[in-house]
C-alpha cells in the first residue's frame, strides 16, 4: 500500500507524467561562458553585493553578503572577472541586482573550509556552515535551510523527511540525483539528523521511480533510523504538508509550519548540497535542472547558478519548434519566463518548453458547480465557493474560508472542466490579504 | 364543518394576535434603544453608496462616528459639498468650502504607445500581470490596462480603452477605491481645477524612458523653462506641476516634446 493524502490529481498519466523523455538520461555538466547571478534568489532580504566591476573572483567566493535575519550569502559559480553589477529584470516583480561574471574556464576554487565527515563534523558548527554555504531549499521555494535546522524554543522535531517525490510534471532532476548520487543524499541526511539531534529520517519517493526506490533502499541499508517510504504517484505529493500527511499521518495545523507536526522536510537536492557544504566545504554553486519539452535533445543538466535560460536550452539542442511558452520549473507550478536571457537560480529545477499548439489558453466558461475542485484540493478547501467570494472581491470572506491555507498547487484549476483560473486568483487574493493586512 | 368551530378558531387566533400585539407594543416602548436623532439625519445626508471612501465600513458606521464626534465631517467624498453642508448643520459646525477632487490616470501608455515586454496570457488582472517578470509593459510605472480599478469602481466611471484606463470625470466621486486597488499607483486624486497635468510617472533615465514609451516624460526640463509662474519642476527625470501656482496658461503643453503634459478643456 503506497502512502498518500486526500485530494490531488494525476496529470499526464498516459505520458508517464511527461518524465519519460529524460528519466533515463544521465546528468551532464553545463559550464557557461558567463553567468549572471541575482542576489535575491532566496526568501528574505536580498544580499548585498560585495564585489565590483573588474574584480577577479574564484569559484565559491562570496560575492554578496547576507542581510537581515534569514539572509544567506551568494557565491560566484565560476571563476573569472566581474563584468557588471546592476539591476536586471528577472522573474520577479521588480528588477533584481545581478552580478555578471565572465568565466575564465579555470574553475579555480576559493579556499574551502570542510568540517569533517558526516559522522565527525562538530554538531554546533553545522548550522553556521550551512548558512555560509548559501544553501536554500532546492525544491523550488528557496527558503534558507539553516533556518529550518534551528528548532525554535518550545518546539520539537522527531522526523526528518527528505522529499524525493518530485511530483511536478516533466521534471527528473531529483530522480537522476537519487539514482546517481544516493550516498551524497544520505550523508546530507545524516548531517541534518546529527545537527538537529533527530533519530528518524525518511526518504520519500513516488512509486513512478522504482529504480530510484531500489537504489536508495540499497544505499540506506544498515543505516540506523533511516528508511525509504514509497508514495503513490499523485500531484502535489511533494507539497510539504501533503508529504507530511502521507508519510507520518500527521496534519500541519492551519496557518502552522511543518515543525508544528514535529517534522522538518528537506528536498533531496538540498540534502546533497548540505553534504557538500559540510564534508567538502563547497558552497552551493550548481544544481540539477531538467530541460525538456519541445527541445531537440531533452537532458538533465548540472548547471552553474546564474546560467541563462538560453545557454541551457542551447545545451539541449535548441528549441525543436517555435516555442509558445517556456516554464521555469514544471508545468504545474512553474512560472513563464519573459525572455530567455533570464538567469537560472537556485530554485530552478527545470525548464519546460511548450510549442505554440500546447501553449494555447482555453477560454474560461461559467462554473457549473460540479465540485471537482473540492475533490482535487489537497488543502481541503472549497475552491468553488472561494471563487464566488473572489468574484465579489470579498477578501475578508476569503480569509474566513481559509484561502491562506491554499498552497497554489493548481490542482483545482487543472481539474476544472470550465477552465476557471481558480488557483491564480487565490494566489492574488493571498498576496492582497498579506499586503493589506485584511 | 360547523360554524362554531370556525368562529372558535378565528376567535382564538384573533385573540392571540391582539395579545401579542399588546406585548410587542409594550416591549417596544419599554425596551426601546435611544437613537440619537442626529444619526438618522446624518445617515440620510450621506451619499449612500457604501463605498468605503471615508475609511469606515459603510455609511452607517461613518454616520455614527460623526455623531459621536470621532470622525471629521468632510470624509464623504461622493456626497461632496452637499453632504458636507448638511453634516455641518447637523453637527453645528461650520462647513468650509472643499476643493473638488477627481481621480486622474497619470499614464498615456496605450497599447501602441508603450513597448510590450511579452504577450501576457494569464489571468486578466493587473495584480497578477505585474507580478510576472515586472509586468507585460516595458514601463514599470505605467498602466497595465487589465482593469482592476474598473472592477472596484462603484460609480461606473471607469473603462478600458485601447489598453489603458479612462475615467469619466463627471461620474467620478473621488472615493479613492481605484487608487487603493492599482498595483502601479497610476491613479491619483487631484483637484478638479488642475486642468494641466503631467500624465506620466516614469522615473526612468531619459534614454530608457524614450525607448520604452512614446509619451513618457524624459525629464528634458523644457517645460520648466517655459513656465513663467514657477509651477512646474523636474525631479528624478519627472516633471511635476504645482496646482496652486499653475495658471493653466498651457505654455508647458506646447513645448513638451513627447506630449506627456495634457491640458483638459
Amino acid at each position: 500500500m503506497n502512502l498518500s493524502f486526500k485530494g490531488g490529481i494525476h496529470p499526464l498519466r498516459e505520458l508517464h507524467e511527461g518524465k519519460g523523455k529524460t528519466s533515463s538520461l544521465p546528468i551532464q555538466d553545463l559550464v557557461p561562458e558567463k553567468v549572471c547571478i541575482p542576489v535575491d534568489m532566496h526568501i528574505g532580504a536580498p544580499s548585498a553585493p560585495c564585489v565590483k566591476k573588474g574584480d577577479l573572483v574564484k569559484m565559491g567566493q562570496v560575492i554578496a553578503t547576507p542581510v537581515g535575519g534569514i539572509g544567506i550569502p551568494v557565491h560566484a559559480s565560476v571563476s573569472g572577472e566581474v563584468i557588471s553589477v546592476g539591476p536586471r529584470q528577472m522573474l520577479g516583480k521588480a528588477a533584481s541586482t545581478c552580478i555578471e561574471i565572465a568565466n575564465d574556464g579555470k574553475d579555480e576554487w576559493a579556499e574551502l573550509y570542510p568540517l569533517g565527515s558526516a559522522e565527525s563534523a562538530p554538531v554546533d558548527k553545522i548550522v553556521q556552515q550551512v548558512k555560509d554555504a548559501g544553501i536554500c531549499g532546492l525544491g523550488g521555494a528557496c527558503f534558507p535551510s539553516h533556518i529550518k535546522m534551528m528548532i525554535p524554543d518550545g518546539k520539537s522535531v522527531d522526523t526528518i523527511i527528505l522529499n524525493g517525490a518530485e511530483c511536478e510534471t516533466f521534471l527528473t532532476a531529483d530522480h537522476r540525483l537519487m539514482l546517481e548520487e544516493p550516498d551524497r543524499i544520505l550523508k546530507g541526511l545524516r548531517v541534518i539528523m546529527r545537527a538537529m539531534n533527530v533519530f528518524f529520517g525518511v526518504v520519500a519517493i513516488e512509486n513512478n521511480k522504482p529504480d530510484a526506490i531500489k537504489t536508495m533502499k540499497e544505499a540506506a541499508q544498515g543505516m540506523e533510523g533511516v528508511r525509504v517510504a514509497v508514495l503513490k504517484t499523485k500531484y502535489p505529493q511533494g507539497g510539504e504538508k501533503q508529504l507530511i500527511d502521507a508519510v507520518t499521518k500527521r496534519q500541519v495545523p492551519s496557518g502552522g509550519l511543518p515543525i508544528d507536526a514535529k517534522v522538518v522536510v528537506f528536498n533531496v537536492g538540498t540534502a546533497a548540497a548540505i553534504a557538500d557544504a559540510v564534508i567538502e566545504g563547497k558552497p552551493l554553486i550548481s544544481r540539477i535542472t531538467t530541460v525538456t519539452g519541445a527541445v531537440n535533445t531533452p537532458c538533465n543538466l548540472r548547471i552553474r547558478i546564474g546560467t541563462s535560460f538560453q545557454a541551457a536550452i542551447d545545451a539541449a539542442g535548441g528549441c525543436a519548434e517555435e516555442p509558445g511558452k517556456i516554464f521555469a520549473g514544471g508545468s504545474m507550478t512553474g512560472l513563464c519566463i519573459s525572455s530567455t536571457e533570464v538567469s537560472l537560480t537556485k530554485a530552478n529545477n527545470g525548464i519546460v518548453v511548450l510549442n505554440q499548439k500546447d501553449a494555447v489558453k482555453q477560454q474560461a466558461t461559467p462554473c457549473i458547480r460540479c465540485g471537482r475542485c473540492i475533490d482535487a484540493c489537497p488543502s481541503r478547501l472549497n475552491p468553488q465557493y472561494l471563487n464566488v467570494l473572489n468574484e465579489q472581491a470579498d477578501l475578508v470572506g476569503m480569509k474566513k474560508h481559509n484561502v491562506m491555507d491554499c498552497t497554489v498547487c493548481g490542482s483545482c484549476s487543472y481539474r476544472c472542466p470550465a477552465k476557471i483560473e481558480l488557483s491564480a486568483s487565490f494566489k492574488e487574493a493571498k498576496e492582497k490579504i498579506t499586503a493589506r493586512r485584511v | 364543518m360547523e360554524l362554531n368551530a370556525i368562529l372558535y378558531a378565528a376567535g382564538v387566533m384573533g385573540g392571540l394576535g391582539i395579545l401579542f400585539g399588546l406585548i410587542l407594543t409594550f416591549a417596544s416602548k419599554k425596551f426601546a434603544v435611544p437613537v440619537d436623532e442626529r444619526f438618522t439625519l446624518a445617515r440620510d445626508a450621506m451619499a449612500g453608496a457604501n463605498c468605503g471612501a471615508c475609511g469606515y465600513p459603510g455609511c452607517d458606521a461613518y454616520a455614527l462616528a460623526v455623531v459621536n464626534g470621532e470622525a471629521a465631517i468632510d470624509l464623504c467624498t461622493p456626497g461632496g459639498q452637499k453632504t458636507l453642508d448638511l453634516l455641518a448643520e447637523i453637527m453645528g459646525q461650520t462647513a468650509e468650502e472643499t476643493e473638488q477632487v477627481v481621480a486622474r490616470v497619470l499614464c498615456q501608455g496605450e497599447t501602441d504607445v508603450v513597448k510590450q515586454r511579452y504577450d501576457y496570457n494569464g489571468p486578466k488582472t493587473c495584480h497578477t500581470a505585474v507580478g510576472l517578470a515586472g509586468g507585460p509593459t516595458m514601463c514599470q510605472w505605467g498602466c497595465v490596462g487589465l482593469g482592476d480599478c474598473v472592477r472596484v469602481c462603484r460609480f461606473d466611471a471607469m473603462k478600458i480603452e485601447n489598453g489603458i484606463v479612462v475615467i469619466d470625470e463627471d461620474k467620478c466621486t473621488a472615493c479613492g477605491m481605484c487608487v487603493k486597488e492599482c498595483p502601479r499607483n497610476v491613479i491619483k486624486l487631484l483637484p478638479k481645477k488642475a486642468r494641466v497635468t503631467v500624465r506620466c510617472q516614469s522615473l526612468a533615465a531619459p534614454r530608457d524612458a524614450r525607448e520604452t514609451c512614446d509619451k513618457a516624460c524624459i525629464g528634458c526640463k523644457r517645460c520648466e523653462k517655459a513656465c513663467e509662474y514657477d509651477a512646474i519642476h523636474v525631479n528624478n527625470f519627472l516633471a511635476l506641476i504645482d496646482p496652486e501656482k499653475c495658471t493653466l496658461c498651457g505654455a508647458c503643453v506646447e513645448v513638451c516634446p513627447t506630449k506627456c503634459i495634457e491640458q483638459l478643456p
